[in-house]
């Protein structure tokens, strides 16, 4: 391997958003240029100028190695050597259909989103490889609240892939002294884990705005992850991943700070706000409103236990109230405390 | 040093007079052969057959003859050569041996680099992918990913080497039978392997390898037995499709150069970890396109209704109870059986008309009454014991294992789920909760 390989790199990552926007920064350190897509001009003329991006983390100074871009064309440019998808679960497949063509072949793929798609119910990497001439696919996932990273505090995230070379190039693109990069092959338990930790997220903040305290939230921590561990083993993941920064991490970060957004749904949501009324005025994806529905259908068909995620679901699609909710919960039948 | 493999000697040659003419008219080789001929000249051939019979061996030198193909290097089983009149036949078809008894590392390690060797070498080469013959009589889904590395290994060799027709093409086979001698012995091992304590393996004696071979030919021919061979779709060493330039195939209109994702680091170079996850798509795709590429018979068909019909009537066994039940209880009356074979017909049917698998011309027709005759006919054909039988009004079988084993060849699918199943990825070697292939 060359010793500067990764260093005189072109990176790619496609989304301006506020997770989109930390990423680019931390390859800026290390890679030899990034280039960022965004579909907003406005964002891409302000990046490209005032060095920040106007619509997340203004207070982030972006290096001079990013470059913001809005067309499709000019993303292959630089022959890039890692592309990062940072885009809402939605986005994902039409984005990688309309660029499959000027993919090389070499270039090494990553993802940063924390959802499935709808109905197939496929994991993001699956949908990347679907579309795209690649293969060497991997995700980025763990307790990554975009604030936190862009104000530079320590943290660390996953990347998961079955192809070292992937996890290699996570590595190298993304460590810098206050990010530290773990190493995982199980790719279905991180993208799940990073997935269903959303839908406790919700129920999070549903208890946070009833007022119930940390006995309340610890009980809801665990159990929720016993709701993730089973799941996942059912879609072929390992249970220790679970146990991880993508996943037990994840969970704690997302439940407890009202950064994350579908914490910030459930929080309204027991103040008596209708869904929609919390959606519009959010004005960022919460992609645990779909996951919530998506895996309680697909939990209900397989046989698979989980209370709390359809507890999130009844009171999302406003069937049952918070307290019906808690009752439900509460009232269940004796069982072990573990995963089966 | 490959010109014994290359001068090998067309099988007309060693096959009795008149017998090559005959075994003409009996098997119908259908699939991709236009496409593999083109790619045999474009690049360098792996050709990875399903195992089911000893048979296969013997059969697989004929077929690529009738394909105008040349000779192909393959492995087969040490048992084809202990006879010497085998033994000779198979070294003319470019057979080399494989002693799959043999497991110390240095013995693999050889048989690889053989392999390896023979492919950079640009020498069209066969092997078996899942080892041995398939005990269960289902589709493979469990390959020996050993082996099919070296596909990987020889590509990257010529492309290092700047070769001009650097391409390896793994091309799938699918062969199908109306009866397989060693099924009885097959099957036995299966249920030993799987049911562990639960299952007794009757005393067998070891096959009569020639005796049945010849007995298997005879009944070919002097019945109207056939043979289907599907060649797949050719796929390059990843498991992507190639098309008829032997270009890989991507998503969305692109196309893949094998150099790209041999590249790591800007370099192409063997990666030993990421070579594994690559062999091990391919040994994926390469059942996935097994099960895709399988054409089932009268036979099977027939075979799997009345198993299932007989299941409906005991829903509560598994299947080592199943397997035992007494002559008086493996009766299904006549008309709950074809009622039973039409609803797996439009099943099947609906399948084939997704692509995930393919019928035979006596089931294109698509008359109940002709193809549930033909298949009885052919399940009859080689066991002593009648592996399906009406009489007065019922349809029942002498052999449970037997019956088994020919229903087996349509699962992997989720055919063979009592209840309705819902649109799952795939079932390949996946059993539901009473221990029956579905």
């Amino acid at each position: 391997m060359k010793k500067d390989f990764w260093s005189e790199s072109n990176v790619v990552v496609l989304g301006g958003g506020s997770f989109g926007t930390v990423l680019a920064s931390l390859a800026a350190r290390n890679a030899g240029s990034v280039t960022m897509y965004m579909r907003n001009e406005e964002q891409a003329r302000a990046i490209n100028s005032t060095r920040t991006n106007p619509n997340y983390s203004k207070d982030v100074v972006l290096s001079e190695k990013i470059r913001a871009i809005t067309t499709f064309e000019k993303v292959f440019e630089l022959k890039p050597k890692l592309v990062i998808f940072a885009l809402p679960s939605t986005a994902t497949r039409d984005v990688a259909k309309t660029i499959a063509r000027h993919f090389k072949g070499d270039e090494i793929v990553l993802h940063a989103t924390k959802g499935i798609e709808e109905h197939s119910l496929k994991r993001i990497s699956m949908v990347l490889a679907e579309e795209l001439p690649v293969v060497r696919i991997g995700a980025i996932s763990g307790p990554n609240l975009a604030g936190e990273l862009a104000r530079n505090e320590p943290a660390a995230t996953v990347v998961a892939s079955p192809f070292d070379d992937v996890i290699h190039a996570g590595e190298k693109v993304l460590t810098t002294d206050r990010f530290r990069v773990y190493t995982a092959h199980d790719l279905v338990g991180v993208e799940w884990g990073g997935t269903l930790k959303n839908i406790f997220a919700i129920a999070s903040g549903i208890l946070e705005s009833s007022g119930f305290g940390w006995n309340t939230r610890s009980l809801l921590l665990s159990r929720g992850l016993a709701e993730m561990v089973r799941f996942g083993l059912a879609m072929g993941a390992q249970s220790e991943t679970f146990l991880g920064l993508s996943g037990m991490g994840d969970l704690i970060a997302t439940c407890s700070s009202n950064q994350s957004r579908n914490y910030r749904v459930g929080f309204q949501l027991a103040k008596g706000m209708p869904l929609d009324v919390i959606l519009s005025s959010l004005g960022q994806v919460a992609e645990g409103v779909r996951t919530t529905r998506i895996v309680y259908e697909f939990a209900q068909e397989r046989g698979v236990e989980m209370p709390i995620t359809e507890t999130v679901y009844r009171i999302l699609k406003g069937e049952w109230s918070v307290e019906q909710g808690v009752r439900h919960l509460m009232t269940r039948p004796q069982v072990q405390d573990d995963w089966a | 040093m490959f010109s014994w493999l290359l001068n090998a000697a067309s099988v007309k040659r060693i096959l009795p007079w008149g017998m090559s003419e005959s075994l003409q008219t009996r098997l119908r080789v259908v699939g991709h052969v236009d496409q593999l001929q083109n790619l045999s000249k474009k690049g360098t051939i792996l050709l990875v057959p399903t195992h089911l019979s000893n048979i296969d061996s013997l059969l697989i030198g004929y077929v690529i003859h009738t394909m105008m193909l040349p000779p192909f290097a393959y492995g087969a089983g040490l048992n084809l050569f202990t006879n010497p009149i085998l033994s000779y036949c198979m070294s003319r078809l470019g057979a080399y041996t494989v002693d799959r008894q043999k497991n110390s590392p240095l013995y693999k390690t050889a048989l690889k680099n053989y392999s390896t060797t023979m492919l950079k070498h640009g020498i069209h080469s066969i092997f078996f992918p899942a080892g041995g013959r398939v005990r269960s009589g289902a589709i493979e889904s469990h390959l020996k990913l050993g082996l099919l590395g070296t596909a990987l290994e020889a590509q990257l060799e010529r492309l290092q080497e700047g070769h001009p027709n650097p391409n390896i093409y793994v091309v799938p086979m699918v062969m199908n039978y109306h009866f397989v001698f060693e099924a009885s012995s097959l099957i036995e091992d299966y249920l030993a392997a799987s049911g562990k304590h639960r299952y007794m393996p009757a005393d067998q004696a070891e096959d009569l390898f020639l005796a049945n071979m010849i007995k298997f030919f005879w009944k070919l021919f002097s019945t109207h037995s056939e043979l289907w061979v599907r060649v797949g779709q050719p796929m390059d060493v990843f498991g992507n499709f190639v098309d008829e330039e032997g270009r890989s195939l991507g998503p969305n209109g692109s196309t893949i150069d094998p150099k790209s994702w041999l590249t790591s680091n800007g370099e192409l170079k063997a990666v030993p970890q990421r070579d594994r996850e690559y062999t091990k798509m391919l040994g994926e795709k390469i059942s996935q396109r097994y099960h895709a590429e399988n054409v089932v018979l009268s036979s099977h068909l027939v075979a799997f209704s009345f198993f299932q019909a007989l299941r409906r009537q005991y829903p509560t066994l598994d299947l080592f109870r199943f397997l035992r039940l007494s002559h008086s209880q493996r009766v299904v009356q006549n008309d709950c059986f074809y009622a039973e074979a039409e609803r797996c017909f439009e099943v099947i049917k609906k399948a084939a008309d997704q692509g995930k698998i393919h019928l035979s011309e006596t089931l294109r027709c698509g008359d109940v009454k002709i193809w549930v005759e033909d298949g009885v006919r052919q399940l009859g054909l080689f066991h002593d014991a009648k592996v399906v039988k009406f009489s007065d009004g019922v349809i029942t079988t002498e052999d449970m294992n037997l019956l088994y084993y020919y229903r087996n060849r349509l699962t992997g699918y989720g055919f063979g789920k009592l209840g309705e199943s819902s649109q799952k990825h795939n079932f390949f070697g996946e059993t539901d909760e009473k221990g029956f292939l579905v």
